[in-house]
């Protein structure tokens, strides 16, 4: 099925690894604060070893699987510049492609939480008069999203059309 | 130019802005003056109504409109003074909304609609009828005049033109001779309306008879029944009664809200008028319809019957909250009247002449009883698409005012060599989406929709 999400020119333009990192981070986090859950409450309750185990087992994993899709997830992102608009592809399980005419954009943000912010990463995401234009590029690196704000929002500009 | 002097607006504003409150205080009042005395309760309430009478009179006295240049100006407020004003040149367009109250007195209010404002920004409240709609003409004339001189102005027109400079910055205040303008009052005398299309009252309660609200409450009704009859006992009518009186209330409000439904052509767009109690009157301008529906439910598709739709930038899908949709152009018709109204509100682009493509026969797998009614087709003017077996509706989008264009695949699709194609629209009810096509065609249809789009907004009329 690659032909059908297959880049309109040579090839996508990835993401940074960095996506994959912070994310990876997060959900180690996670599982270490469920794991710390599960220690307090086997004390507290005395629960059976089996039982416990069973749930780190059934814990890790969900982990091991979180861990294998945010990989998939991450290395599927991608967008690709064209003359009069962008394409941004995304997702692994559900796919997604999606053409935004420079012409139609109405504004373009950048966000960078604190996390993204450590990993150097930023978001840009394209709005369009409709709220179903779910155009968003994750972490990408801080620099080439703001250089890639300023090229679309000067595309924008001059290929506008109103509604 | 006697639109130039501030006006007041209907000395009986305060009365319809405060009714349900002076009828309730005015039955306490009364109630207790009549038993003999009167109590704390009374006399806190004449003291209110005191109060409140007063502070409508000073609000009405203090609320001014009028045109200066080329906007209309709103002075409100009693302690705080505000002053609105509203660009003519932007507004898009004037509804005349008459809520219960108002319209026995005769009056109405004038909702206008500014390009990015809301809804709230810019209404007046109550005029006389006659004089809402004067204002209406007048205002909506005015601005048709300052759109045609912006667009012909030339420098050395400009002392000519009063209404065209009245848009610099200069100022409008020594320009005594705007009021030599030759088009004062044009659209003042009686605007040019051409019926299109009436709702007559047995057709309106048929087709709410056979929506398919009463076919769900018919289903209810039979498995409630059946739980009586099968239970032995009346147990659980009681908590079926409200379920029945929503039912009951939910086909009233669609009754009144479109009853009298009239849809006409004006100068200014095509103007949709319907309501029982609250009579609303709001005109559609074409330039800014981005799509439309043809709603073809299963008890009306033996009638002959249809409804239309259409997605209007700026006013999204819920606007308010009260009756119908204010997108609806036709609550029910006929098939040929409903695609002749839909003819003309795409400004001649027909949806009919769109020839639509089945999808392969595997799709069955993923849609088991709607892949028979799902179908897509474009040319270059429109994207068309239909789905539903109960509901069928179709929907169409002219390739200039697509937003964006989205190719998705699940799982299961993906094992079936399937995929969708939705075209994004401003919101509003129009979404035009082939669902489950083959992967092939469906990658091919999103460049087409892609480049169509493109090219259409570049070679727009």
């Amino acid at each position: 099925m690659d032909d059908l999400f297959a880049p309109p020119g040579n090839s996508w333009r990835p993401v940074s690894p960095q996506l994959r990192r912070l994310r990876r981070t997060m959900l180690l986090a996670c599982v270490v604060a469920a794991l710390v859950a599960l220690a307090v409450v086997d004390v507290v309750l005395s629960l059976p070893v089996g039982v416990t185990i069973a749930l780190a087992v059934v814990l890790l994993l969900l982990a091991g699987f979180g861990w294998w899709v945010i990989g998939r997830n991450a290395a599927n992102w991608g967008y690709a510049e064209r003359d009069a608009d962008l394409y941004i592809k995304h997702g692994a399980l559900f796919r997604e492609l999606i053409a935004v005419p420079y012409g139609r954009m109405q504004f373009v943000d950048i966000t960078a939480g604190p996390l993204e912010q450590m990993y150097g990463i930023a978001s840009v995401r394209l709005h369009t008069a409709s709220p179903r234009t779910n155009a968003r590029i994750p972490g990408l690196p801080a620099e080439e999203a703001s250089w890639l704000r300023d090229r679309l929002t000067e595309l924008g500009e001059s290929q506008a059309a109103g509604l | 130019m006697t639109e130039r002097r501030p006006q007041r607006l209907s000395p009986l504003t305060p009365l319809v802005r405060s009714f349900i409150v002076l009828v309730a205080a005015g039955t306490t009042v009364v109630r207790d003056v009549t038993q003999g005395e009167i109590g704390p309760t009374a006399m806190l309430f004449a003291l209110l109504l005191f109060a409140g009478g007063v502070y409508g009179a000073v609000s009405w006295l203090r609320t001014t409109f009028w045109i200066e240049a080329d906007e209309l100006r709103v002075d409100t407020g009693v302690l705080s003074r505000q002053s609105r004003r509203i660009r003519i040149d932007r507004l898009q367009g004037i509804d005349i909304v008459q809520p219960f109250v108002a319209r026995l007195l005769g009056l109405a209010e004038l909702r206008m609609d500014v390009a990015g404002g809301h809804a709230r920004e810019g209404s007046l409240a109550y005029l006389p009828l006659g004089e809402a709609r004067r204002l209406k003409d007048l205002l909506l004339a005015r601005r048709d005049e300052l759109g045609a001189s912006r667009q012909a102005r030339q420098p050395g027109e400009l002392a000519a033109h009063p209404a065209g400079a009245g848009t610099a910055a200069s100022g409008a205040a020594p320009r005594v001779a705007g009021a030599a303008a030759p088009t004062g009052f044009p659209a003042a005398t009686v605007p040019l309306e051409r019926p299109l299309a009436k709702v007559d009252l047995s057709t309106l309660l048929l087709s709410i008879v056979l929506s398919g609200e009463t076919v769900a409450l018919v289903l209810v009704s039979l498995g409630m029944a059946a739980v009586l009859v099968a239970g032995g006992q009346l147990v659980g009518f009681s908590a079926f009664l409200p379920v029945l009186l929503g039912f009951g209330v939910a086909m009233f409000r669609k009754f009144s809200g479109n009853y009298g439904f009239t849809v006409s052509e004006t100068p200014a767009g095509m103007q949709v008028s319907r309501g029982l109690f609250d009579l609303n009157v709001q005109t559609i301008a074409l330039p800014r319809v981005q799509g439309v529906v043809v709603s073809e439910p299963l008890p009306w598709r033996a009638l002959g019957w249809a409804r239309l739709d259409v997605s209007i930038a700026g006013y999204g899908s819920a606007a308010d909250n009260e009756g119908p949709a204010p997108s609806t152009v036709l609550p029910v018709g006929d098939r040929r009247l409903v695609h002749e109204l839909a003819r003309h509100v795409l400004r001649g682009l027909d949806p009919e002449a769109v020839e639509l493509r089945p999808v392969p026969h595997r799709a069955r797998w993923a849609a088991p009883v709607t892949h028979r009614f799902l179908s897509v087709g474009t040319d270059e003017h429109l994207v068309v698409s239909r789905e539903g077996w109960f509901s069928r509706r179709t929907h169409a989008a002219p390739q200039p005012r697509i937003q964006s264009v989205r190719l998705t695949q699940g799982p299961w699709q993906r094992r079936l060599g399937l995929a969708d194609v939705h075209v994004d629209s401003p919101p509003g009810p129009t979404t035009v989406r082939a669902r489950h096509r083959d992967a092939a065609e469906a990658r091919r249809l999103f460049g087409l929709e892609v480049a169509m789009t493109s090219w259409a907004r570049r070679n727009r009329p």
